[in-house]
């Protein structure tokens, strides 16, 4: 199959206001798509379309995960089926333990696939070497949801999901924004752990400083609700010169 | 006995009816007040004349012969347990507070033939497991706690019902929290439908610099209301804190009066209620501060998740002030379940259903929590969870 995720001719709304107006994105296995465009243009809208956010109507359109329509799934459907969206501003949930949810994250996904769930225990040792490695303290685990959390431990606590989730579809909605140089570094490194040649990544920016960890393979311009240039990693240096002005020229 | 046959009796005549003195204080005050009716400021939320216009069998409240037990076990407002060199004891009641808003204060201590007294000596940990066997029957009982200057004492509070029917109960506490002191009460508690109704109307009395903490987790079916008054004196401080989780028909909740009289005290008042069924929560609280209490610092709060549209909240959060100089803040809000919240869950895998039981418990546990004591926090937890996955399979 040479793509995973297809999105074809969408139109989306939010509330009475059209975002997305005839959308084609098509994500290739293993590659690393990022969409750069300017304030407005349509990239968080993108990301909730995919995952089923009920503040996006679609109108038109289709969009095809490994060759099956999603747009009728659940937002927990699509995540079980291997999609998942870090959010650009994760909510906080007092009261729910990160630990516990993580853990029904992960079990109710080893259910789906018919795998046997994880104890407490069983879990708590498989999460050890990725807190490590994101540079995150322990007791960010036995604490509320995302509650108090920094920018950073916010974006830390989104990659540590992803890393115990292996979704086949990552969507990565401004990871970068509010982080400081090393947490960026960590992020990236939990990123590019997952870059095994078989996923995909969709990586939302506006800056070109991620891109610099993450390597892309296609570079998307995304501008009033449409994909309107689709380049290699070259384009950024271009955008970083001239803006999204030039590109509208171009187009 | 129909207690509502007190309606426009004389005082003669209600005294006759109570086997009480005419010239008890308490009968005095509670003619005053008169029987609670669904104009009551005080029960306008909660059918307490339902409750009243039925028939009950009286009790005779006969002491007897203390066993030694690690908890206090009170069955139908008679002790049978205590632990070991814990002065538990009867007596007729010496300190009643004349100035209470609930009638049934007053009810309650003409129907109780003595008070239940408690001694909490030094630094303590005390459970209290109160019994209801007896279906049709009106218990009334009452205690009066007290405990030592510069100690700290805590109170685990849990009701037990053993399948009774249509009881109704009269219960409460007159506290008196001395001076440099901590007294904790923490109240557990879980009713089912058609079991017993209770009234609980209570009277603290802080000292200076007196500290209590009132935690009530209030959980389940049935009728139910809480009736607080605390008076403060100088630099005394309340923490109370109310959890309701209802399904069914259920209508429970608190009405409470915290009166600052003392410079500098300070109190907080937080209420958490979950609603599902046809419930119906009740938050009716004022806090007073008088003009002798300068320099208080007052907050209340009260929070409300409807899960059924049918569900009801009475939140009525009130400050009385009488002065310009101190801090006070209250809130109520009313609403159903976050959805960003809801979302975020689910984008992770988890189906609606379990997602939406995480955050209702998630809700329920920045209460919980908030209890230090590990165990007793997991006994709260593990009752929270039975009650609110026994309203699920009914609403199913």
């Amino acid at each position: 199959m040479s793509k995973v995720l297809e999105i074809k001719d969408i139109h989306a709304k939010i509330g009475e206001k059209e975002i997305l107006k005839g959308l084609n994105l098509d994500l290739e296995p293993g590659k690393v798509h990022a969409i750069m465009g300017p304030n407005g243009a349509g990239k968080s809208t993108l990301s909730k379309t995919i995952v089923g956010h009920y503040d996006v109507e679609v109108t038109e359109g289709e969009i095809l995960y490994k060759g099956k329509s999603i747009l009728d799934m659940e937002p927990e459907e699509r995540a079980l089926e291997g999609i998942f969206l870090s959010f650009q501003h994760p909510v906080e949930i007092p009261g729910v333990n990160n630990a516990y949810f993580l853990r029904t994250a992960l079990n109710a996904k080893r259910k789906h696939e018919g795998k046997e769930e994880l104890n407490a225990a069983e879990f708590l040792r498989e999460m050890k070497k990725y807190l490590e490695m994101l540079g995150m303290k322990a007791d960010m685990i036995s604490r509320s949801l995302n509650e108090g959390f920094s920018g950073g431990e916010k974006k830390r606590n989104e990659i540590l999901q992803m890393l115990i989730l292996e979704p086949d579809v990552i969507i990565l909605d401004e990871i970068d924004s509010g982080l400081d140089i090393d947490a960026l570094r960590a992020v990236s490194e939990g990123i590019n752990l997952m870059k095994d040649g078989k996923r995909s990544f969709l990586v939302i920016t506006h800056y070109s400083r991620i891109l610099d960890y993450i390597k892309p393979d296609y570079i998307h311009v995304l501008k009033d609700g449409r994909i309107i240039k689709t380049a290699g990693p070259e384009l950024v240096a271009q955008l970083e010169e001239h803006g999204y002005e030039s590109i509208v020229e171009e187009a | 006995m129909r207690l509502s046959e007190l309606k426009n009796k004389t005082l003669p005549e209600a005294a006759a009816l109570l086997g009480a003195d005419e010239k008890a204080v308490a009968l005095e005050r509670f003619m005053q007040i008169g029987l609670p009716n669904k104009k009551s400021e005080e029960y306008r939320y909660f059918q307490v004349e339902k409750l009243l216009d039925k028939a009950y069998r009286t009790l005779t409240y006969v002491p007897k012969p203390i066993e030694e037990a690690e908890k206090i076990v009170i069955v139908d407002g008679i002790v049978t347990h205590a632990p070991h060199g814990m002065r538990v004891y009867y007596e007729q009641c010496q300190a009643m507070d004349m100035t209470h808003f609930d009638p049934m204060y007053y009810l309650g201590h003409l129907l109780s033939p003595h008070v239940i007294k408690i001694d909490l000596d030094g630094d303590t940990d005390v459970e209290i497991e109160h019994h209801y066997t007896q279906s049709g029957a009106l218990i009334a009982y009452r205690i009066v706690l007290i405990n030592q200057a510069n100690r700290h004492a805590t109170l685990f509070e849990s009701f037990h019902d053993e399948g009774v029917k249509d009881a109704l109960v009269l219960y409460g506490y007159d506290t008196f929290v001395a001076p440099d002191s901590t007294l904790r009460i923490l109240k557990n508690q879980k009713m089912e439908a058609e079991g017993y109704a209770m009234i609980t109307s209570h009277r603290l009395q802080l000292e200076q610099r007196a500290n209590a903490v009132i935690k009530s987790f209030d959980m389940g079916a049935g009728m139910g209301l809480q009736l607080i008054k605390a008076d403060l004196d100088r630099y005394a401080h309340i923490d109370a804190g109310h959890l309701l989780y209802l399904n069914g028909e259920a209508q429970r909740g608190t009405v409470s009066k915290i009166i600052h009289k003392g410079e500098h005290s300070t109190s907080n008042q937080e209420a958490k209620n979950i609603l599902d069924g046809t419930s119906r929560g009740i938050f009716d609280a004022l806090i007073k501060v008088e003009n002798s209490a300068k320099w208080t610092k007052a907050h209340q709060n009260s929070k409300a998740i409807l899960l059924h549209e049918r569900a009801y909240m009475a939140a009525k959060p009130q400050l009385e002030i009488y002065i310009d100089e101190l801090e006070a803040s209250h809130g109520s809000t009313t609403g159903q379940l976050d959805e960003k919240q809801l979302f975020y869950l689910r984008s992770r895998g988890i189906s609606e259903t379990e997602a939406r039981k995480m955050l209702v418990i998630a809700f329920a546990n920045t209460l919980i929590e908030q209890i230090k004591d590990s165990r007793q926090q997991e006994v709260i937890k593990t009752t929270f969870e039975e009650a609110f996955y026994a309203g699920e399979k009914d609403m199913a």
